[in-house]
């Protein structure tokens, strides 16, 4: 809340700048992932993507983490054009990316170990971390004997011990199961306001979005386009229970299937603008 | 497992995480008997197998020693039984020419797929990685592949001589191949989330290297060598053959001349055990040295 305001003292933390992003399918056509997304997110803000699939979140998340350089357009970082992947961006990945010949513990050291920090404090560090998300416990397991939602734990506890400015997330708690993801989410918006770390979120989950989020901007096809940005002021915690968060789940949804009604239009409203 | 099991015996730090606290005796003594149970479980089905493996070599051998005598239909100079065999192995055994043999062929074949493993994950790892020297080395490595590697014993023999130097090499350009192909499809296939991983965590070309690409590449790589363990034996056989002063192929070889068909079973047993203990050597190797590996996907 307070990082909405904070953009007056410096610029935005990220900026895409009209960016494009544009991939040749197989055949050689190109197929527009996005095109012309502007978008700010200021240091310590917590912001949910939602959107139709294939309307570029993924692509969004990759350009920032710098997997990707964008087709036309700029994707600046603190003020600055990204080059590369670094370890100011963390990375949680959907789908499992913990070395699977390492333990959590050194899962976790990884980072550390590439910053060269000295063993006895890169484990005291590590440990530390993986007792913030609860694993202290299964520090020596691989990753093959812990479950989907501890791998995903240790896999933001990874991402968060080298202390990035920014961690982006694309559709972490996907996989795994309801209750597990609300547990999940609570130790995410508690590490979140513990750290002050900006978050860039990726779900199709309504529900996720309104309960982590301080911003949701929701896009849609048309092809890759930011359709609204919505601010959701509610306190933290929030209660999913509640009216008001009743309320912000309906003006999203609502957002939502406005987006993918617009979806046959925009290509005229393009063409004009 | 076993770090899972020796948790669940009640390390302080995990039991708050438990549901009740005054169960937490009781749930020690119930996790050192499971574990009991369980490995009383596994050892029975350890000595079951070893029991049926050892009653497979004994059938196996009750037939050969039958088979001779059913009938005038099997010449037993041709094929003789193993007790006969057995016979003529024992004094071959105390004069240490067994040995002798054994150690000869054994030189050569670690010699040479030790050269080959050196090369071949090192080629393995430089063309999948350098886009350059794969497309400059793709036409080169895989024309060579396709050649037979026996093809090559008379121009090794001409090459390096009859000595221990065209054995080596031959056994090392045998199983290169499958070592370089299967690093090379290792490599390549290393999931992007590991790579990407990595980058973001701020891993430089060479970390990624050694800790990510090597580990990640690991169950193909040792898919190649167990293969390759199995070709060395191939081209060493092939080598011996065409002329060598030692050696298990030469033995037979000798023994071929000497129409001494027992001497030729030695040889064949001894390869064959050769073969299979190498490969089960090896698997185990891996179990001690790669925990993860075994269990993991
Ligand atoms: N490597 C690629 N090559 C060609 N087209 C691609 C590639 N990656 C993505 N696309 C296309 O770009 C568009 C956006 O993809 P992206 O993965 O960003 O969508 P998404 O919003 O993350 O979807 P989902 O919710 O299903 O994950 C899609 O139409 C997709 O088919
Ligand atoms: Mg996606």
């Amino acid at each position: 809340m307070s990082g909405v305001t904070s953009g007056i003292t410096g610029g935005p933390l990220i900026d895409f700048d009209r960016v494009s992003q544009i991939y040749a399918a197989r055949d050689g056509s190109p197929v527009w992932a996005l095109s012309d997304v502007s978008l700010r997110v200021e240091a310590g803000e917590f912001v949910c993507l939602i959107g139709p699939s294939g309307c570029g979140k993924s692509t969004l998340i990759h350009l920032l983490a710098g997997f990707l350089k964008p087709t036309s357009g700029a994707v600046r970082f603190r003020g600055r054009p990204l080059d590369g992947p670094g370890p100011d961006r963390g990375v949680v990945f959907q789908e499992y990316a913990l070395f699977a010949w390492m333990t959590a513990r050194q899962n976790v050291e990884f980072g550390l170990r590439m910053q060269r920090v000295s063993a006895p404090v890169r484990r005291r560090r590590a440990l530390e971390a993986l007792d913030r998300v609860g694993l202290r416990h299964a520090a020596d397991r691989y990753p093959h004997e812990l479950s989907g939602g501890m791998r995903q734990r240790v896999a933001v506890a990874r991402a968060l011990v080298v202390e990035p400015e920014v961690v982006l997330m694309d559709e972490p708690f996907a996989a795994v199961d309801a209750m597990t993801r609300n547990t999940l989410q609570e130790d995410l918006l508690r590490l979140w306001r513990e750290t002050g770390v900006s978050v860039l979120f990726v779900t199709h989950n309504i529900d996720e979005a309104v309960f982590l989020a301080q911003r949701v901007v929701v896009m849609g096809v048309g092809p890759g386009v930011i359709r609204e940005d919505l601010a959701v002021d509610l306190p933290y915690p929030r209660d999913r229970g509640s009216a008001e968060f009743g309320r912000e789940y309906a003006r999203i949804a609502a957002a939502l299937a406005r987006g993918s009604r617009g979806a046959e239009q925009s290509d005229g409203e393009r063409r004009a603008a | 497992m076993t770090a899972t099991t020796d948790d669940a015996a009640g390390t302080g730090l995990s039991t708050p995480r438990r549901p009740a606290a005054d169960a937490r005796s009781d749930s020690a003594a119930f996790a050192e008997e499971f574990r009991r149970a369980h490995r009383r479980g596994l050892r029975r089905a350890a000595w079951l197998r070893a029991l049926l493996n050892v009653a497979g070599i004994l059938l196996f051998l009750a037939v050969w020693e039958a088979v001779p005598r059913l009938g005038t239909w099997v010449n037993p100079v041709l094929l003789p039984p193993p007790s006969a065999v057995f016979d003529s192995f024992v004094p071959m055994l105390l004069s240490g020419e067994i040995a002798a043999n054994i150690l000869a062929s054994l030189r050569r074949a670690a010699l040479g797929f030790a050269i080959a493993t050196a090369t071949g994950v090192t080629a393995g790892l430089l063309t999948a990685r350098i886009g350059l020297l794969h497309h400059v080395s793709e036409p080169i490595l895989h024309g060579f592949r396709s050649v037979p590697s026996i093809a090559l014993v008379p121009l090794s023999v001409l090459w390096f001589g009859i000595g221990e130097g065209s054995k080596v090499a031959l056994v090392a350009w045998g199983s290169f191949f499958p070592i370089w192909i299967t690093t090379f499809i290792g490599v390549r296939d290393v999931p992007a989330a590991y790579l990407r991983s990595a980058a973001c965590l701020g891993a430089g070309r060479l970390a990624t290297l050694l800790l990510v690409v090597l580990p990640a590449a690991l169950p193909m790589i040792l898919a190649g060598l167990r293969q390759g363990i199995a070709v060395s034996l191939i081209l060493l056989v092939a080598a011996e053959l065409s002329g060598a002063r030692e050696g298990v192929a030469y033995m037979m070889s000798t023994g071929h001349q000497m129409f001494r068909v027992d001497i030729m079973l030695i040889g064949l047993v001894l390869l064959g055990t050769f073969g299979f203990i190498a490969d089960r050597l090896f698997v185990a190797l891996i179990r001690r040295l790669f925990p993860w590996y075994t269990t993991a996907s």
